[in-house]
Parts: structure tokens; C-alpha cells; sequence
């Protein structure tokens, strides 16, 4: 098995692909701090940079719809009325698995795997955005020549998502199915992540993120199947990561069924939720 | 009233018809069993000497993702890359049966298995003398396995068409190699790895989803479906790591 090292900073041509933030990347904190600049120009970067987020953060916000103002002192400006807590925009990446010339499966009827996880992430999509989610897809058509496992992986780890979820179908099989990472966490984390190896140490998120996943599944009467496998490029992610396999839902709601991949997809935005909570909790009493 | 020798024309034409038919009949049944015995896919003919062993197969389960062992009585080749490749004929035919759990199509689904002792060492470099330099070349290819590999790795070489004929799905594939690997780790116990090849050249997945280019620890591949525990430690469905 060749050991190949890859940087986990690597630049790559694909921020013009992303969907809805392709400046989320350079705001990250990770970043601000891994950056070794002397302090007087770390400290003018910085202005200029928390300058830009507050800006991105405006630009980013999406239009919530709000009561208008019943009363002069509603519509007063902010100093007077409290602030409200906005919920944390967490960054999700999405990527739909196959495309191109790379069909996937081919399932029932001449449906193709690629066109099911097409469908399944534009409705994740839409129900991310809709609770404040900030949403990557690693493609949103069919381009005519999808990237490689190794490209997606290069995107996932540049934009530091929160969690990736990588889209499948199947025709085998029932219900959903969850697969993490079958590597193991080092037992001595280092800084310098092997290209094979990259997920190891986000394994035990992974696995927590999928056993929420599964619940929120079961509360829908959804089936779900938990389990690890070895699925490009789920061992390259640096985040916490899952692959959602649709399977027919006891043999008479196929795939292609829109009522099941929006339960489906209900789901699993509602244990994103709870886990966005439970994590903003968690550093708050941190 | 036909002439004599037209009757005896017209018998000896009847008879060369018959003639001819009988050869072109006996012909057909040459040239079929010559075509069948072609195509006939069973890789090793049965030891019919050899006495009955019970051996462990890890059965897979699409239906709830689960893998069990069952014991079957099996004849099997001495040797052991022939009982290997033999064993894992006799598992993978097993899934096309009708009432199989874990649906393949039959048909020829292992080239070869080769068992290599670990750890494998690189060749020895040779005496040349570099073109550039002048002085001795020295190889920079390091051990493909650290010093602490020991054990055998088995190395299965798949036939192109049972890959082809795969059913593709990250489950059902992963089911298909952790139930090699089960396999393959319960009757040969000296085996530490599992690697896979398609008709002997490396690739990328199964069928599109589970990896082959990794090397699979060999061990028991033992699989129970639990459910999502409420409030729990991430809960691994497998009761061992491969």
C-alpha cells in the first residue's frame, strides 16, 4: 500500500464550483491561526479579516421571515432592542457520489445512482439552507467529467466543513444505511495527516454523528443499518464524515420515491440540528 | 413403368441422404460437447478421494447487513492455495443459489489465490553503476510491510466478470469482502492480510464503492446489526475491526 502524503492545505481550482459560500474557507478561525505572521501584521490582517467576516456573515445571512414591526418601538434601531441569539452557521459538505461518465449503480427502471444522489442532495440542500446551514456540494449537475474521489476529498479538507455526508443509492438491501470510517484513531495524534489515514483521527465524530443520524432516522420509521466500510474518499476526509446509502424501503418504495428521500433528508437535517446544538453547548461550557 | 436404373438412382440418392444426415447429427453432438466442455466454469475438479472436513463459512446477509459462520462439510484440494481458492468457489457459489441471502450471479468468480510470507522484502538491489554519478546505484525502495508484519498475506485474485456482475452498493459490496475475508481468516489462521486483484491487475473498488486497493487485516469478520443506542458511545456495527 503506497503511503502517499498530501498537504492539508493544498490550493485547489474549485472554489468557482461551490455552492453557496466560496469565501467561507479564508474566514475560518483554523486558518486565521495557523497562519505564522509577525504580530504587527498579524494584527492588521486580523482587523482586516474580522472586518470581511462581519461583512460575509451580513451578505451571508439568509433572508429569515420575520413579523414586520407592529409598533414604532419594534422598528426602532438594534442599540434599543435586545439582541436575539442568531443560531451558529455550520458548514456542511454534501457530496453527491458518482456523475459523469461514472454512473454509480444502475437501479431498477434505468435509474441511474448518480442522477438518485443528484436528487437527494439538492433536497438536503434546500432544508440545510432553510435552518442555517451553510452548504457545500461538491457538484450540483451532471458535469460531463465528475471529480475524482481524491478531488473531492482536496475539497472537503480545503473548505473545513463541519461534517461531510457523501450521498449513495443502492438497490440492495433495505432502508438507509450508514457507513464511517472503518480506521481506527491513532493513539498518538499528530499534526501531519497521511493522505490514507486522514479520517482516523475523526472516526469517534463520525461514529457519534452517525449514531444521531440513525436515531432521528428510527424517530422518522425509517430503517437504518449502522456500519463501517473502506469507501473512497471516505478515509481522506478531514471532518467528521458519513456515507448515506439509500436502499428501497421494503421492497415497494423504491429509491426514486420523492416522499421517502424527503423523510430521508427531514432526518437527517433534524439530528444535524440537535448536533450543531449539542456541539454549540459543549464549547459555551468550554 | 420407371426404368430400372432410375429406381436405383433414386434409391442410392435416399440412402446418401440418410448418410449424410446420420454424419452431420454425429457432427452436432462432436462440436457441442467440445463447446461445452469450454465453457465448463467449475475451476477444480472434485477430490473424490479426498475425505470430507468441516469448515467455517462467514455467510452474508443483505437484508440486515449481518454476517454469520455456518459449518459445512466440504472436500477439499491438500494444497493450500488450491483449498483457498477452492473454499472461497464453493462461499461465492453459495449466494446464487435461489435462496440466498446475499444475491450474486454464478459464474467463475476467483482466478487464483496466493498466500506471500510477510514481511515482504524488496528485491535485491543490483551491482549497475549509474549513468549520471558513476557509482553504484543503491535501491530506494523501502519494505512494502514494516518489520512488524508477520503472518502470510493472501492475495485473491477476482475474475473480471464477477466484478463486472456485482451488485453495487456500499453494503452489498462490503458484505462480499468481509465475507472473504471471514472466510478466509477462519481456515487459514496464519493469515494476517487480505488483498484483492481483478483478473491480476490492481483496482479501484468492487463495484464502484468498496475500496480494493487497501489491504484488509485478516480477521473475524463477525457482523450483528445493532441499532443506533440513544445517549451511547459511537457504537461500531461489527463486533471486530478488520
Amino acid at each position: 500500500m503506497e503511503c502517499e502524503f498530501r498537504s492539508r492545505l493544498v490550493k485547489t481550482p474549485f472554489s468557482h464550483l461551490r455552492g453557496t459560500n466560496s469565501f467561507n474557507h479564508a474566514l475560518h478561525p483554523n486558518q486565521l491561526q495557523s497562519n505564522p505572521l509577525t504580530p504587527p501584521r498579524k494584527q492588521s490582517v486580523a482587523a482586516v479579516l474580522l472586518t470581511l467576516s462581519s461583512l460575509a456573515s451580513l451578505a451571508q445571512t439568509p433572508a429569515q421571515p420575520q413579523a414586520p414591526p407592529s409598533t414604532p418601538s419594534q422598528a426602532a434601531p438594534s442599540q434599543a432592542a435586545p439582541i436575539a441569539p442568531r443560531p451558529t452557521r455550520t458548514l456542511i459538505l454534501i457530496d453527491p457520489a458518482h456523475g459523469g461518465p461514472d454512473t454509480g449503480a444502475h437501479l431498477p427502471n434505468d435509474v441511474l445512482e448518480k442522477d438518485i444522489t443528484l436528487a437527494f442532495n439538492s433536497r438536503l440542500r434546500a432544508l440545510l439552507s432553510t435552518n442555517n446551514f451553510a452548504v457545500i456540494s461538491t457538484r450540483t449537475s451532471d458535469p460531463s467529467a465528475a471529480f475524482t474521489t481524491d478531488q473531492r476529498a482536496e475539497i472537503a479538507n480545503h473548505d473545513r466543513p463541519a461534517a461531510c455526508l457523501i450521498l449513495h443509492a443502492t438497490s440492495s438491501g433495505s432502508g438507509i444505511h450508514l457507513f464511517t470510517s472503518r480506521l481506527t484513531p491513532p493513539e498518538h495524534p499528530t499534526h501531519i495527516l497521511q493522505w490514507n489515514t486522514a479520517q482516523a483521527a475523526f472516526t469517534p465524530a463520525s461514529r457519534s454523528l452517525a449514531n444521531q443520524i440513525g436515531l432521528a432516522l428510527l424517530d422518522a420509521k425509517l430503517p437504518v443499518i449502522l456500519g463501517q466500510a473502506t469507501v473512497p474518499p471516505l478515509d481522506n476526509l478531514t471532518c467528521p464524515a458519513i456515507a448515506i446509502e439509500l436502499a428501497p424501503l421494503a421492497s415497494t418504495t423504491p429509491v426514486t420515491n420523492a416522499n421517502y428521500q424527503q423523510r430521508a433528508a427531514q432526518a437527517i437535517v433534524t439530528a444535524l440540528i440537535n448536533w450543531r446544538a449539542e456541539n454549540a453547548a459543549e464549547g459555551a461550557a468550554q | 413403368m420407371i426404368p430400372r436404373y432410375q429406381r436405383i438412382l433414386f434409391w442410392s440418392l435416399v440412402g446418401g441422404i440418410f448418410l449424410m444426415g446420420a454424419f452431420l447429427i454425429h457432427g452436432c453432438r462432436q462440436a457441442h460437447k467440445r463447446l461445452t466442455a469450454l465453457n465448463d466454469a467449475t475451476p477444480i475438479a472434485a477430490p473424490t478421494t479426498t475425505s470430507t472436513q468441516d469448515v467455517t463459512l462467514y455467510l452474508a446477509n443483505d437484508a440486515d447487513g449481518s454476517i454469520a459462520p455456518t459449518q459445512e462439510e466440504l472436500a477439499l484440494p491438500q494444497d493450500p492455495t488450491l483449498r483457498a481458492r477452492a473454499l472461497l468457489e464453493h462461499l461465492l457459489a453459495e449466494y446464487a443459489g435461489p435462496a440466498s441471502t446475499h444475491v450474486l450471479k454464478s459464474g467463475p468468480a476467483v482466478d487464483d489465490v496466493f498466500f506471500l510470507p510477510l514481511p515482504i522484502t524488496a528485491p535485491a538491489p543490483t551491482n549497475t553503476l549509474s549513468a549520471t554519478t558513476g557509482l553504484p546505484q543503491q535501491s530506494k525502495a523501502a519494505p512494502a510491510h514494516a518489520a512488524k508484519s508477520t503472518g502470510e498475506v493472501a492475495v485473491v485474485n477476482l475474475h473480471g466478470s464477477f466484478v463486472e456482475n456485482h451488485p453495487s452498493g456500499i453494503e452489498v459490496e462490503n458484505l462480499t469482502l468481509l465475507s472473504i475475508i471471514g472466510t478466509l481468516h477462519a481456515n487459514f489462521p496464519q493469515l494476517t492480510e487480505v488483498r484483492f486483484l481483478v483478473d491480476g491487475q490492481a483496482h479501484d473498488t468492487l463495484s464502484g464503492h468498496a475500496d480494493l486497493k487497501h489491504a484488509y487485516p485478516a480477521v473475524d469478520t463477525t457482523t450483528t446489526p445493532t441499532p443506533p443506542q440513544p445517549e451511547a458511545a459511537p457504537n461500531p456495527q461489527e463486533t471486530t475491526q478488520p
